[in-house]
């Protein structure tokens, strides 16, 4: 027995200088020396080298002149990196994609081709008639009550607005704790259901959402019965009252978050779609011609897409990065036209 | 899926087939103890270690004396990887000041690396110091690979030797397996890994300010990122290599830093199946018949590529919930389709889909996509391949080991029907084997059904899940097949990183190592001391494509009767719902 612990220990010891010591260290050593930039994560630097980024890492862009990298579960912190996890069948995955499309998905044919589906979303939701019964927004949270809780919780906006409804309801909270006698300090979250299902009798074809009223700074939530709220939580149930609406087809990895929330690439499929906002924005600061600088911008696109293996192992991918940081060297510091 | 995919695939397997010989033949001569190419540069190394630890190399073991060895070595390496967890905070290269692991979770990574599963219940930069993944993980990861080549080795001699107790000395096969085959690997994968961006430093995470303003999970306003570094590339190549799965950094693979480009991806695919294939041939090798090797290994083709095309086609489909809304699930030559939630566009779904089935075929568990998101039946590939006791490919050494002993389960119920005794190379197959061939396949069922069924009788186990429905329980079962078939893949989802889930996984994940080891390292015994029948016209051949059927067939047969009514309540009832919900 003696003999094998020391044959433990020392094989332990011996394997610990071998494997974790003497193997890392030449690594380092060729890493530092052979493959410098690569090895620390190839960081990228501005003119006065200043880091700016590391190429693999997808930055935060929600600006209309940058393309937008894929959605991130972590909001793209490079210290923790992950992913949703949600199953195929989570109404939460569905309601993310949806959301992400109410705004911005176009009709492809019909009489209507080539225009936003958003306006007929407010119009119809201000009907306030989903599946023949009146109160849409009482139908939403009753269906989804992690989707009426979640909104209470994501800005203390939204929760003071439940606190101001408890105060005048008074009999909805008591028949809210008689119905929950095992809660009876309810957080507003709690009351997300009861809060909706009141909100949409008093305020029909309306919705509670973050405005600045003119002449003011502060924000505050108000019922409105347009906006990207409700083009973005309602446009499912829109869909579903329109399954024949001929909708423009939206490429997956532009509303499919990534696996490590930090995937630094989009599809070219993803940036061409993304492309006329950017145009236009571009357009629109430079005080360029649009179709110009469309143009300007597919070229860049085109050049800076790579397809893997030389294009033997995937289809053509951009890196978001790189491709904004070079729209803003091209278009920001510099007047239209000079090269 | 789309042309791309597939091309990508079939190279895959032509490489992978390819490099069985010569790597097989490679590990043949070093287990022989034949000059192998690279004993000249590593022979001195070799002696140096045996004569500081005392080791008398051509000392041999008997069955037990090789398995208190084997033991004994992985206690003592369980023990020191707790250690220096727990103490991480009062050690060096520690840039980001971590402080010390929780007791629960220090013991649940522990055990996870000293059987080889590499279950990560943690995250690893925002847990682990660079000193704890390098000492207490990457030394687990080349020595718990070494001890299952070990006690693959041990086997094979139990089949070819005669009249004899002693099945080899553990201390040689260890260290031969760590110094010939596994460090050297390593170091060529990890020197291509690091030419493709994989980070190999030991300063701190940089800080960088980003383009543009934007607000991070709690909606507060950010405009800094942290880029995260360290000595990723060593232990990355040892991870695939070494079916451990243990990534640097959280989401593993899929991390950009960890894979960067589709070369690395498809190298790093290639290091999980490598080793458990070439040793098929090394096995047919040493038992003077190379023609055992490839029928082996045509077995577990025979079960991988059916399940991967399942994968494939599962996920090229896409999620009819998205395409409602209208989200674009065809692939073209712009785009790779199919479902890409948890899925970086780098790899698409066809290097996605080849990776989950590669890593759970072998007991690798790395991934280079979320397995959780993954629709139904995509899911059900993992889960299942898990499920057949790793042993298509396996776990490097244990998952040959474990085709051996359902080699002898099939020669065994071929001999009943004709009712002749059994024999397996030359062995004839008696009580002893059988009973202790059934504690090997009937264990780790066990584990994982048990298990499952104690964890959703539990609020501590139920409070776990993350998806409603069907898809809660699939994620729960996929963790206990896992940790009970030492995997390490995970629905990433399910909240494990608490007392409940790391004390129950870690009972998983060393019993399924460990009470497997020793049966089978009692059939070693067992037959070493029998002598070789010579073959008669009863004799059931062995390196036929009827054996090679019928072997495939037992192991799906065992899975499939012990795992199919589990299945139910999980990944199938999640896929006719599925169907049934976005129907028009």
């Amino acid at each position: 027995m003696l003999a094998n612990l020391r044959a433990s220990l020392w094989l332990l010891g011996l394997t610990v200088l071998l494997c974790c010591v003497a193997y890392p260290a030449v690594l380092l050593v060729v890493g530092q020396t052979v493959f410098r930039s690569n090895a620390e994560g190839d960081l990228i630097r501005d003119r006065d080298g200043k880091v700016v980024g590391a190429r693999l890492i997808a930055q935060p862009f929600t600006e209309d002149q940058y393309f937008h990298p894929r959605p991130s579960a972590v909001s793209y912190n490079g210290a923790a990196s992950g992913a949703s996890n949600w199953g195929a069948n989570n109404y939460l995955l569905r309601d993310r994609v949806a959301r992400t499309l109410g705004p911005i998905v176009k009709y492809r044919g019909g009489p209507n081709k080539g225009q936003l589906v958003a306006p007929d979303i407010e119009k119809w939701f201000q009907q306030d008639r989903y599946q023949d019964n009146s109160g849409i927004v009482a139908q939403w949270a009753s269906a989804h009550s992690t989707l009426a809780t979640n909104w209470v919780k994501a800005d203390p906006l939204n929760a003071a607005f439940v606190i101001t409804w408890q105060e005048g309801h008074s009999d909805d909270v008591a028949q809210w704790k008689k119905d929950n006698p095992s809660n009876p300090e309810p957080k507003p979250e709690d009351l997300a259901v009861a809060f909706f299902t009141s909100f949409s009798k008093e305020n029909p074809g309306k919705f509670p959402s973050g405005v600045t009223p003119e002449g003011s700074t502060d924000k505050k939530s108000e019922p409105v019965s347009e906006g990207s709220d409700i083009q973005s939580i309602f446009f499912d149930m829109w869909r579903q009252e329109h399954p024949d609406a001929d909708l423009e087809q939206i490429p997956g990895d532009m509303v499919m978050a990534s696996g490590s929330g930090l995937d630094p690439h989009i599809t070219l499929a993803n940036a061409t779609y993304q492309l006329d906002r950017v145009a236009a924005k571009w357009a629109e600061t430079s005080k360029g011609d649009v179709a110009t600088v469309r143009n300007e911008i597919q070229k860049l696109l085109k050049s800076n897409a790579r397809a893997p293996l030389g294009g033997l192992a995937g289809v053509p991918i951009v890196n978001v990065l790189e491709i904004n940081l070079a729209l803003k060297d091209r278009y920001s510091e510099r007047p239209l036209g000079d090269k | 899926m789309n042309i791309y995919a597939a091309i990508e695939i079939a190279v895959f397997f032509v490489i992978l087939l390819a490099l069985v010989k010569p790597l097989g033949l490679y590990m043949a001569r070093v287990y022989r103890g034949t000059p192998c190419g690279l004993n000249q540069v590593l022979l001195p190394v070799e002696r140096l270690i045996y004569r500081l630890s005392g080791v008398r190399p051509d000392s041999e073991m008997t069955w037990q004396r090789y398995a208190v060895a084997m033991l004994l070595f992985n206690l003592i390496g369980l023990l020191a990887v707790y250690g220096i967890q727990r103490a991480q905070g009062w050690l060096p290269l520690n840039p980001q000041h971590l402080g010390p692991v929780s007791p629960d979770l220090a013991l649940n990574t522990a055990v996870s690396f000293a059987s080889n599963t590499n279950w990560q219940a943690y995250s690893g930069e925002s847990t682990l110091s660079y000193l704890s993944q390098m000492l207490g993980l990457t030394v687990q990861n080349f020595l718990s690979a070494a001890t299952g080549m070990a006690v693959l080795v041990a086997f094979i001699r139990g089949l070819t030797r005669q009249k004899v107790a002693e099945i080899g000395n553990f201390w040689v096969d260890v260290t031969r397996s760590t110094l010939y085959i596994l460090l050297p690997l390593s170091f060529v994968l990890a020197i291509a890994l690091v030419s493709q961006g994989v980070v190999q430093s030991f300063g701190p995470a940089v800080d960088i300010t980003t383009v543009t303003a934007s607000t991070d999970a709690e909606g507060k306003p950010v405009q800094t990122q942290q880029i995260p570094q360290g000595p990723a590339a060593s232990q990355i190549a040892i991870k695939q290599l070494g079916t451990n799965g243990g990534g640097f950094f959280g989401v593993n693979s899929a991390h950009p830093l960890e894979n960067p480009t589709p070369l690395s991806n498809f190298l790093q695919v290639l290091a999980i199946l490598l080793i458990p294939a070439a040793l098929c041939y090394t096995f047919g090798d040493l038992v003077g018949d190379t023609r055992q090797g490839w029928t082996l290994l045509a077995s577990m083709l025979l079960v991988f590529v059916p399940l991967l095309a399942l994968g494939l086609w599962a996920e090229s489909v896409g999620n009819p919930q998205l395409a409602d809304l209208g989200v674009d699930a065809n692939a073209s030559l712009q785009q790779s389709g199919g479902n890409l939630e948890g899925k970086e566009v780098r790899f698409g779904v066809g290097a996605s889909v080849l990776w989950s089935a590669a890593t759970t075929a072998a007991s690798n568990g790395s991934v280079n996509a979320m397995h959780d998101s993954f629709t139904p039946l995509g899911g059900l590939v993992p889960m299942l391949l898990m499920q057949l006791g790793e042993v298509i490919f396996g776990g490097v050494g244990s998952g040959l080991y474990g085709l051996l002993i359902f080699a002898i389960v099939a020669v065994f119920i071929a001999g009943l029907m004709v009712g002749r005794t059994p024999e397996y190379l030359g062995k004839k197959i008696e009580a002893f084997e059988m009973k202790m061939a059934a504690l090997v396949i009937l264990i780790p069922p066990t584990i994982v059904l048990a298990g499952t069924a104690f964890a959703v009788s539990f609020d501590a186990g139920r409070a776990a899940v993350t998806n409603p429905g069907p898809h809660g329980f699939s994620q729960i079962l996929y963790a206990l097949s896992s940790a009970g078939n030492n995997n390490g893949s995970a629905f990433a989802g399910l909240g494990v990183n608490n007392v409940f889930y790391n004390s129950l996984l870690a009972i998983a994940m060393f019993g399924s190592r460990f009470w497997l080891i020793i049966p089978v390292l009692a059939i070693a015994g067992s037959l070493a001391r029998k002598k070789q029948v010579p073959i008669s016209a009863g004799t059931l051949p062995t390196h036929t494509p009827l054996f090679v059927v019928l072997l495939a067939g037992i192991v799906v047969l065992v899975g499939a009767l012990t795992f199919v009514p589990a299945l139910a309540l999980g990944p199938i009832a999640e896929h006719l719902q599925l169907l049934s919900d976005s129907a028009p």
